[in-house]
């Protein structure tokens, strides 16, 4: 062809390097029968999305990585490259974990000579990458160590093809379109470290002016150059692109690499992530976003889709009976039938489908060959291919029911509910027998309840399960909202630059919380002198316009917390320890002896608060107390004033015992103290009794 | 068919991709495409050339559809060659008969009423058709390319008989028929020309741009003044994608409003266009040869709560009804909307309208 002599003779082969596994379970159970990249997306395979974009780009050579299923990808690749003018490779290593495993795969076998786009098996993006491919070339020739050009879009916080969960933190110079820092962002931030982000100073001698961007959406359409596989070999514990890769390398002084990006903002790019992705990816296609990829232009040969007012896309062979109604939004795939009365909206239905009288689906995915009997309720689900839902089932939001589930007649499936005909254990055991659960298939059904622990790895146990929740199908943010106040530990922290989610109006008084435990959490960590955390202390005193009492409200409990009342002797830990080194602390914020009182009576209510059971709280109080006292930080007055007040006296079980606990060292005070007589000591104790 | 499926598949690849877009462009890709085929594939009878044409035509105008001018380039150049095996069968016929007795030949008459009976009755094998046949088509078909380069030429031409001194036309969105007839229009006299920016695409302003280049006294309007000013303007001159059989036009966006417009003031309404943009297809209904496009330019993708709860179309094209049409000048003459059908049977056969095999 002349055209494309044309482009090898004046340039080198341009190569894409796709990764067509996605190293994560978040579409299980359907991902235990086909690979993601293979699951339909509008009723065409995720990855001819993909294909598309690169041929468009004007790739010519493309490697195709995959692990799971690679059998399905080859057979699908293998057909899809004889109606398309790319070469298509693919590489199937089954000890592939995780991107970095990819690269290293690439650096190992030498199959990249020149810059090459890497992007996952799942970007779908009407991009063209001219422009992208230019700036990089022409800063490579610059500066041989810019390895490396991220695309990202822009996009409003909250926009719906942002994957929830998924979200980075970019700190960019727009000068030299140099991406500075890469921090990934949390939705539900659970430890400190997700909380915050920490950057290296020398970043603001660098670069005078710099962004820090949260509002860019990371499509991972990567420029590389053959540096880039060859430093995921050298780093043999990369696993992530982003995470490892990105932050390593621009928080790493040896290695002198920078990275850059390209702001996009009127095309069309995103990652087919999670089910919440999903779903919001299909409504865009749907809504024309990705033109010129619609199904209307019909990818996929053979298709013939037409494109009707309020976005209906049909073809031609579908059946739809008189008195459906096919609302906005809606792709029907060939040979479906609709029958009476059925009403579709926001949906898509693949091929060879029937629909029953009366059904009523929205916002639900249906993929080919799949039976919907009468009277059936389908919601803000994906049901897998060859799935038969009997008479008047209800399928609830968020559903994944996998392949040739059936569900019995009338059955309700509830929400979130991920269903598999899969049996138990190993997938390639074909002896296993499938144990139907009627409990949740209905007594004529097929299938069971997939549980997340099956064939998932230790690794992401560590990934907070909520942070899974969030990208999943028709997941609703205020049932997230809702489950984090609950949990939300009285422990604070600043806020980082990241937006939080849980973040909406943080009162003075919470916000003094946070300042004080986080200084406090400073000063035990890096062993500050108490001098130093006194002088950091009274600055925030004087800083939110507080007092003492309000400090000591705080920095009590926070050095208390540091207790562990079952240490032993010797670890730091003990009461003594900690109390010997910071108990001075405690006493930079007691003056005079009305504060002295006031301290006792903080001290007594956070021993009580802070440990539930009562021997614990004893074992901190007793000392603590006696350690005050020997200090001379609450003298003997202060103590007698506070045993004696109507204060002390009341509250809860534990407050009243832990006062009977200081009833001896009250009777020792009281002793060497002449002037008490001991009959109000006695009346006392019989009082406390 | 096998040999160039290559060359097929780059050009429905790029139909498809929208990387190649424009009545003109993708006539003058079909009409090459299809030298390629017929020159380089082997066929002896009619049939068999109809087919091989046919079959690659079939996929160019499944890969987009709204292109109409690669169906219509299709349709010429099976016209060209059935009308050639006639010719070439008429004077082998002849040659033959011509001992016995001095047949007329007749049949060579391009009228619809004629083909009709004649199509199915041309023998397909026992005739010796001349060596130079193959030669023959291809010359025929260069000449549609020619037409088709000459195209701005014989239309401009009819430029000083429109336009005169001192009016007002109106324009919408950039056509470059439109461009180079204004433009040969200003040579010899002097007028005013409104554009319609035509929003969101604002080719109107491109056009605009051009034509003051060329001295033009140029005003752009917004879309929004077009019924405004109409009442001045003596003349409204518009481009098209494509024209259909009842005279009806698939224009940018905007020209429907503009076209109602003049005929609320009773403007006279012209429209430029070269005949391959003239399809033999009938709209049954208004959408079916629009294009819908992203709605990035009428509302950014990046307010990201409000594209949830708005469906936004972005049509590229209008249905302008044929009343709406007074003139159309193509490079064949000026011709109200009611001649097109002349047109029609004049530059493709009634067997062609669909391709189906």
């Amino acid at each position: 062809m002349p055209p494309k002599e044309k482009v090898e003779s004046s340039e080198q082969v341009l190569q894409a390097v796709i990764l067509a596994d996605s190293f994560d379970e978040r579409f299980q159970p359907i991902t235990l029968e086909t690979a993601r990249c293979l699951l339909p997306l509008c009723n065409v395979p995720l990855i001819s999305y993909t294909f598309e974009f690169l041929a468009v780009a004007g790739v010519q050579e493309v490697f195709v990585f995959c692990c799971s299923h690679s059998d399905k990808v080859k057979a699908f690749v293998k057909k899809y490259e004889k109606s398309s003018n790319m070469k298509i490779n693919t590489i199937v290593s089954q000890e592939l974990m995780s991107v970095g495993d990819a690269m290293r795969e690439l650096d190992a076998k030498q199959l990249i000579d020149t810059d090459f786009i890497l992007v996952t098996g799942d970007v779908v993006s009407n991009m063209k990458l001219d422009q992208v491919l230019e700036e990089h070339r022409a800063r490579r020739q610059a500066d041989k160590s810019a390895i490396m050009t991220m695309v990202l879009k822009k996009a409003s916080p909250q926009h719906r093809s942002r994957s929830v969960g998924d979200g980075s933190l970019f700190v960019l110079d727009q000068g030299s379109k140099e991406c500075l820092h890469y921090q990934p962002v949390k939705a539900f931030k659970s430890t400190r470290e997700d909380r915050r982000m920490t950057m290296n100073m020398e970043i603001f001698d660098k670069h005078p002016e710099i962004q820090l961007r949260n509002d860019l959406i990371d499509c991972q359409v990567d420029i590389c150059s053959v540096e880039v596989p060859a430093l995921f070999t050298e780093n043999f514990d990369y696993q992530d692109i982003r995470a490892d890769f990105v932050h390593g390398i621009l928080t790493s002084d040896l290695l002198g690499k920078t990275i850059h990006f390209h702001e996009v903002s009127d095309v069309y790019a995103a990652r087919v992530r999670s089910t919440q992705m999903y779903d919001a990816v299909s409504k865009d296609i749907i809504s024309r976003w990705t033109f010129p990829m619609v199904p209307d232009s019909n990818l996929q040969v053979g298709d013939c889709y037409e494109y009707r007012r309020g976005l209906v896309y049909k073809e031609k062979s579908v059946v739809l009976s008189r008195t459906c109604v096919v609302e906005e939004k809606v792709v029907i795939g060939a040979n479906t039938q609709i029958a009476e009365r059925a009403v579709l909206s926001n949906c898509v239905i693949g091929k060879n489908c029937i629909i029953g009288a009366n059904v009523k689906i929205d916002n639900a995915y249906i993929w080919d060959n799949v039976v919907i009997k009468d009277n059936c309720v389908v919601q803000q689900s994906i049901i897998a291919n060859g799935a038969v839902l009997e008479q008047g089932v209800t399928i609830s939001k968020g559903c994944l029911i996998s392949f040739k589930v059936t569900v019995g007649a009338n059955t309700t499936v509830p929400a979130y509910s991920r269903l598999t005909a899969l049996a138990e254990g190993d997938e390639d055991d074909s002896d296993a027998e499938l144990i139907s659960d009627p409990a949740v298939v209905g007594a004529t059904g097929r299938g069971r309840s997939f549980t997340e622990a099956e064939g998932s790895d230790d690794e992401d146990d560590e990934e907070d399960p909520k942070n899974k929740q969030v990208s999943m199908l028709a997941f609703d943010m205020s049932e997230l909202k809702l489950a984090a106040k609950q949990q939300e530990d009285s422990a604070s922290d600043f806020e980082s630059e990241a937006s939080d989610l849980e973040e909406d109006l943080i009162s003075p008084e919470e916000e003094l919380d946070r300042e004080v435990a986080a200084t406090l959490d400073r000063a035990f960590q890096d062993g500050h002198d108490v001098d130093i955390a006194a002088l950091e202390l009274n600055t925030l005193r004087m800083a939110t316009f507080s007092n003492f009492k309000e400090m000591r409200k705080r920095v009590i409990p926070g050095v208390l917390k540091h207790i562990d009342p079952v240490a032993k002797a010797g670890s730091g830990k003990t009461a003594k320890e900690i109390l010997s080194r910071w108990g001075p602390l405690v006493g930079k914020m007691i003056h005079d002896e009305e504060d002295q009182v006031d301290g006792a009576h903080v001290l007594h209510r956070v021993c009580a608060t802070l440990y539930r059971d009562v021997a614990q709280a004893q074992k901190v109080f007793a000392p603590a107390l006696r350690y005050f006292y020997d200090e001379d930080i609450l003298e003997e007055d202060a103590i007698l004033e506070w045993y004696h007040s109507e204060k002390s006296q009341q509250g809860t079980d534990i407050e009243k015992k832990l006062r009977e606990v200081a009833a001896p060292m009250i009777q020792y005070l009281e002793q060497s103290d002449s002037e008490e007589s001991d009959d109000e000591d006695d009346e006392e104790d019989e009082d406390s009794e | 068919m096998s040999k160039n499926n290559e060359l097929v598949d780059d050009l429905v690849a790029k139909l498809k991709r929208r990387q190649l877009v424009g009545s003109s462009a993708v006539a003058h890709a079909t009409l090459k495409l299809l030298i390629v085929v017929i020159s380089k594939n082997n066929w002896s009878t009619c049939n068999q050339l109809l087919n091989i044409v046919k079959s690659v035509g079939q996929r160019l105008v499944q890969a987009n559809p709204t292109e109409l001018a690669v169906g219509n380039i299709v349709r010429r150049v099976l016209h060209v060659i059935r009308e050639e095996f006639r010719e070439a069968e008429s004077s082998a016929a002849t040659n033959k008969n011509q001992s016995e007795f001095h047949a007329a030949p007749l049949t060579t008459s391009s009228s619809m009423y004629n083909l009709l009976g004649e199509t199915s009755s041309i023998p397909d094998d026992n005739v010796q058709y001349p060596s130079s046949l193959r030669s023959n088509i291809i010359q025929e078909i260069r000449e549609i390319k020619d037409e088709l380069e000459n195209i701005y030429d014989s239309i401009k031409n009819q430029a000083s008989l429109q336009i005169h001194s001192n009016e007002i036309i109106m324009t919408i969105g950039r056509s470059k028929t439109v461009e180079e007839f204004l433009k040969m229009a200003a040579v010899k006299r002097k007028f005013q020309v409104l554009v319609a920016e035509s929003a969101p695409s604002y080719s109107g302003q491109d056009m605009a741009v051009e034509l003051s280049k060329a001295g033009i006294e140029t005003t752009v309007i917004p879309d929004s003044a077009v019924f405004a000013v109409m009442s001045r303007v003596n003349k409204v001159i518009l481009g098209t994608h494509a024209v259909l059989a009842n005279g009806g036009l698939v224009a940018i966006s905007g020209t429907h409003m503009m076209a109602a417009a003049a005929k609320h003031h009773s403007i006279p309404v012209v429209v430029c266009t070269g005949l391959y943009k003239l399809s033999p297809l009938y709209p049954y209904d208004e959408d079916s040869f629009n294009v819908t496009f992203n709605p990035d330019s009428v509302l950014g993708f990046e307010e990201g709560d409000l594209i949830e709860k708005v469906t936004v179309t972005n049509p590229y094209y209008d249905y302008v009804s044929p009343d709406f049409v007074n003139l159309f000048i193509t490079n064949q003459g000026g011709h109200p909307p009611s001649y097109l059908y002349r047109l029609i049977v004049e530059n493709y056969d009634p067997n062609d309208h669909t391709f189906d095999l």
